[in-house]
């Protein structure tokens, strides 16, 4: 009995007739595939990827060394040393973030008192050899300059649920 | 002894304790700020407030003594509220700026916060503002911080001995500050940045540097006095990112000097050499180890073929471990020479076969603060040994009668109740009093005592040396350091055995005793066995000349007392192999060849501290670059130079061979000897001594400590009459004539200065050109 429906159901392509309608069901709707790199997709504001190191609009740097995105970074990936600079302010003199082994958890950003390292709107960034992957105090302060208007809004977006 | 209840659990307490004491033995935690265990009681903070049935009104438990039957509640409700109430009152000036604060992650104002705080501010008016005193090289303020516990004040007061801090004004007026602007400058100072339980007092060398959070504390010994002082390095990677104590009640208590604690930063010297470094015909070139101890065997090994074993020597630091110390001597012996000596700032080593087995304070280091009477010959204890200072002091204030017979005054920070000044007739003032003693006691004159004539003041000496239960004649630093130190030390212990006194030795260099021990002595070898070769001290091998020599973590231009006659005697050498891991010019110069070794706290090694303690630790940090531990170069030397007995795998196979020095006991017989003491005729005499920061390589090159102001700069220190003796009146540079050397010094006026006699400091580049330490010396316009 079984073998018999079994071949029926092959002798008059039931199946195929099937993923036909699923197929012809689709062909007819909205598509929702974007053409990347053309059209992207909207993100959160809270999205996180690149981080960056920010500045006052007086052009100086946010960060006071306070060790503690070092400290509360689950995967190491921040390197931290700090010295005091002649006006006798608490300054870093090495910062870096190694992006091999960053998980984007984003922890970095909730514990910095003064808002200077964040993860910017930034995913597409390579790099060809682990050097590239590691980002400088200089390489961060730079990614922060250009992108400090994109940082701005989306932390203003945010701040009401903070 | 009382009962009492702390939240319920009943516990026994002594007599007068106070609240908070019982608590702390309990383990059962009461917040607090002000209240410190060596400090006096001021109860100023209120955050250790408690509740006590039957009392109304909170009680502050550092200062509530217990009584019997009394029950104590630390976290009942009321408790909490007063504790909340007292924290919200301290916060309300707090700048809250932790994020750039050195105490953050280590801050009592921190932890309280989070334990005993509430958690939202309700403060929106204006903060106070306050401005940060400059307290010199050591203490970074922020005085913003500063929640007027008044523990920074107490310890000036009652431990260092220098009301150097203080509070002004009242209220939320109150600042804490030096009244006139002043650095401080107290040699056990940066004890008040551990003190300060906020971080209004912090390290300076340390600021902004590091976090406590990614230091690991490795435990360590202190090298640079006899003390032996425990403490804790906190390292960060590879690198040494501070010095703090680590509690030790019968050494250190819970303090540290100033020395201990920035004496690392030496290590970051310029000079530091961290590969093996090699005089060629064209000059210096670092290289391998394998080819810079090849090198330095075979040097070695040219001057014992040539010259014989007679004419190769060792000079080894007072600093060096036990260990390194033994294998020096080892090798030296093993090669057939007996010359080896530490003792590079003495002059005078006529007694050296009837001395024992090392220099011992006498007594234990806690056992100072309960002297009745003690007499020190020589010292200037207070920047010699900071903490032993700091131990008779408090004997002094518990009314102790503290007597010195020094060649020039020092300031004391503690009642003194006789300083006698004896520059040109040190010996013959020591005789009086030892005349006085022998008089007192009813006791013959031993053949050749000195004559001298009895004044009160030696009678009120020897008087005060019989009187009380624990009495001390203890032999300081600058008796070391005199070519009379054979008659000081044979009548101090005459003084002392006359008086059922006991004698000590404050031995000069951190590891003296250890060096005594591990035999690195010319006329006896480890354990204080004799030798089968008799050798040459360090002086006459300056003074006759040897063809080879070793130095061990030693600087002879500044380390010796005849700086002079040292360097020349190594330049007349046929060949110098110098472990030191610094290459100053004057190393340079007469040395053919340098092995780097690790410095102290980064390796393993001994020290015995003038206790006799033997105090062992492992290295800290691994040594930079190149640099080995010296224990290791030395067992290769002996190894190259195919000397028997240097097999040793590890420190702890060294430290297995000392174990005979280990069971050396403490014993401190001087049998009397006829004294010959030598004289001082005509001219002016030079004292002498090594000022604090001047000891030893490292702190030599601690750039902070060389900020203070007891950094005493080369100079000649004299009393204006000297001046106008000998014609040089209003004279700002002179040139000063000593022996066969002369060095051009600028003239700094100091009226505590004897007449007849000047100041010269030992220890200092400005004056390693001059021939000797106490002297006769010339002066003549520059
Ligand atoms: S995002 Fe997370 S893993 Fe990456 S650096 Fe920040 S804290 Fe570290
Ligand atoms: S948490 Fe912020 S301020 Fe602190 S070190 Fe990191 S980036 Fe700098
Ligand atoms: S500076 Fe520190 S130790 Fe001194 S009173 Fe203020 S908080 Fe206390
Ligand atoms: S600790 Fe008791 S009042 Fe400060």
């Amino acid at each position: 009995m079984n073998s018999m429906f079994r071949f029926l159901k092959s002798l008059f392509l039931l199946e195929l007739f099937g993923g036909m309608r699923v197929t012809g069901r689709h062909f007819w709707r909205k598509k929702i595939t974007l053409h990347y790199p053309e059209e992207r997709a909207p993100v959160s504001p809270r999205f996180r990827a690149l981080h960056a190191q920010r500045r006052y609009a007086n052009g100086e740097e946010r960060c006071i060394a306070c060790k503690l995105c070092e400290v509360v970074c689950p995967a190491m990936a921040i390197t931290i040393e700090s010295a005091q600079r002649e006006d006798g302010s608490r300054r870093t003199t090495r910062y870096e973030i190694d992006l091999t082994k960053c998980i984007f958890c984003g922890f970095c950003e909730e514990s910095c008192p003064v808002d200077s390292i964040v993860e910017t709107h930034v995913y597409e960034y390579h790099g060809e050899s682990r050097d590239e992957l590691l980002m400088t105090k200089e390489k961060l302060l730079a990614v922060g300059d250009k992108y400090e208007a994109q940082i701005a809004a989306a932390r203003a977006q945010d701040a009401k649920y903070r | 002894m009382v009962n009492i209840e702390i939240n319920g659990i009943k516990l026994e307490a002594r007599d007068g304790a106070m609240v908070i004491e019982v608590a702390d033995e309990a383990g059962i935690v009461i917040p607090r700020f002000c209240y410190h265990k060596k400090l006096s009681i001021a109860a100023n903070c209120r955050m250790c407030l408690v509740e006590v049935e039957k009392v109304a009104k909170p009680l502050p438990a550092c200062a509530t003594p217990v009584t019997e039957g009394m029950k104590v509640f630390t976290h009942s409700p009321k408790a909490l509220g007063a504790q909340r109430a007292v924290l919200e009152f301290l916060l309300i000036n707090h700048p809250l700026d932790c994020p750039i604060c050195d105490q953050g992650g280590e801050c009592d104002l921190q932890e309280m916060a989070i334990g005993f705080g509430g958690d939202v501010s309700r403060y929106a008016e204006g903060k106070r503002v306050v401005t940060d005193p400059d307290l010199g090289a050591l203490i970074a303020t922020d005085m913003g911080r500063c929640i007027h516990c008044t523990r920074c004040v107490r310890f000036g007061q009652e431990v260092a001995g220098m009301w150097e801090l203080g509070g002004t004004g009242r209220g939320e007026h109150t600042r804490i500050g030096t009244y006139v602007a002043d650095t401080v400058d107290s040699e056990l100072s940066a004890n008040v940045v551990d003190l300060c339980p906020v971080g209004a007092l912090t390290s300076k060398p340390y600021r902004y540097s590091g976090r406590p959070w990614e230091l690991v504390g490795r435990p360590g010994i202190s090298p640079h006095d006899c003390v032996g002082a425990n403490l804790r390095a906190d390292i960060r990677g590879k690198q040494i990112m501070r010095v703090l104590p680590q509690e030790r009640e019968e050494i250190n208590e819970t303090w540290l000097a100033d020395r201990d604690r920035f004496a690392y930063l030496g290590g970051r010297s310029a000079e530091r050499i961290t590969a093996p470094m090699v005089k060629r015909e064209t000059g210096w070139q670092a290289t391998d180890w394998d080819s810079a101890l090849t090198f330095a065997a075979e040097g070695l090994k040219r001057v014992l073929d040539v010259h014989g074993p007679s004419q190769l020597g060792a000079w080894v630091g007072d600093t060096a471990t036990v260990e390194e110390a033994y294998l020096t001597q080892k090798l030296m012996r093993a090669l057939g020479s007996g010359n080896v000596d530490h003792r590079l700032r003495q002059v005078d080593f006529r007694d050296q076969e009837q001395l024992p087995a090392f220099p011992y304070l006498g007594m234990a280091i806690a056992d100072l603060e309960r002297l009745d009477g003690a007499l020190l010959i020589g010292s200037n204890i207070r920047k010699e040994q900071p903490l032993l200072g700091q131990r008779l002091r408090k004997a002094a204030l518990r009314g102790g009668q503290i007597a010195f017979i020094n060649p020039r005054a020092y300031p004391f920070n503690f009642p003194v109740s006789q300083q006698i000044v004896a520059a040109h007739n040190w010996v013959t003032e020591v005789a009086a009093v030892a005349r006085a003693a022998l008089a007192l006691a009813g006791e013959e004159i031993p053949e050749g005592l000195p004559e001298a004539e009895v004044g009160e003041a030696h009678e009120a000496i020897a008087a005060a040396l019989r009187s009380g239960e624990q009495r001390a004649v203890l032999l300081g630093n600058l008796a070391a350091y005199h070519p009379a130190q054979t008659e000081l030390r044979a009548m101090a212990a005459l003084i002392a055995r006359s008086c059922g006194a006991h004698f000590g030795v404050l031995a000069e260099g951190g590891n003296s005793a250890g060096a005594w021990l591990a035999g690195a002595v010319p006329h006896r070898g480890m354990a204080a066995q004799p030798t089968a070769v008799m050798g040459r001290d360090w002086r006459s091998m300056a003074h006759e000349g040897v063809k080879g020599l070793l130095l061990l973590s030693t600087e002879p231009e500044s380390d010796c007392i005849e700086p002079l006659r040292a360097t020349q005697a190594l330049k007349q050498a046929d060949f110098v192999v110098a472990i030191n891991a610094f290459a100053s010019d004057a190393a340079r110069d007469y040395a053919d060849v340098i092995l780097p070794p690790a410095l102290y706290l980064e390796a393993a090694g001994t020290l015995v501290n003038c206790e006799g303690r033997w105090q062992s630790f492992e290295g800290t940090t691994p040594p930079p670059g190149e640099a080995r531990p010296a224990w290791k170069l030395l067992r290769v030397l002996g190894n190259l130079l195919n000397a028997i007995g240097f097999e040793q795998l590890s420190i702890t196979d060294v430290r297995d061979e000392l174990a005979p020095a280990l069971a050396v006991g403490a014993d401190n017989q001087i049998p009397w000897r006829v004294p010959a003491p030598p004289s001082f005729e005509g001219g002016i005499m030079r004292l002498v001594d090594y000022p604090i920061y001047s000891v030893d390589g490292l702190v030599r090159r601690s750039a902070p400590l060389q900020q203070t102001r007891d950094a005493i700069a080369g100079a000649v220190y004299v009393a204006g009459a000297t001046l106008t003796q000998v014609d040089l009146g209003g004279a700002d540079r002179v040139r000063v004539m000593q022996g066969e050397g002369e060095a051009l010094l600028p003239v700094i006026v100091d009226e505590a200065i004897p007449v007849g006699c000047v100041y010269i400091p030992a220890g200092t580049t400005a004056t390693a050109a001059l021939g000797g330490g106490f002297g006769v010396v010339e002066m003549t316009h520059a």
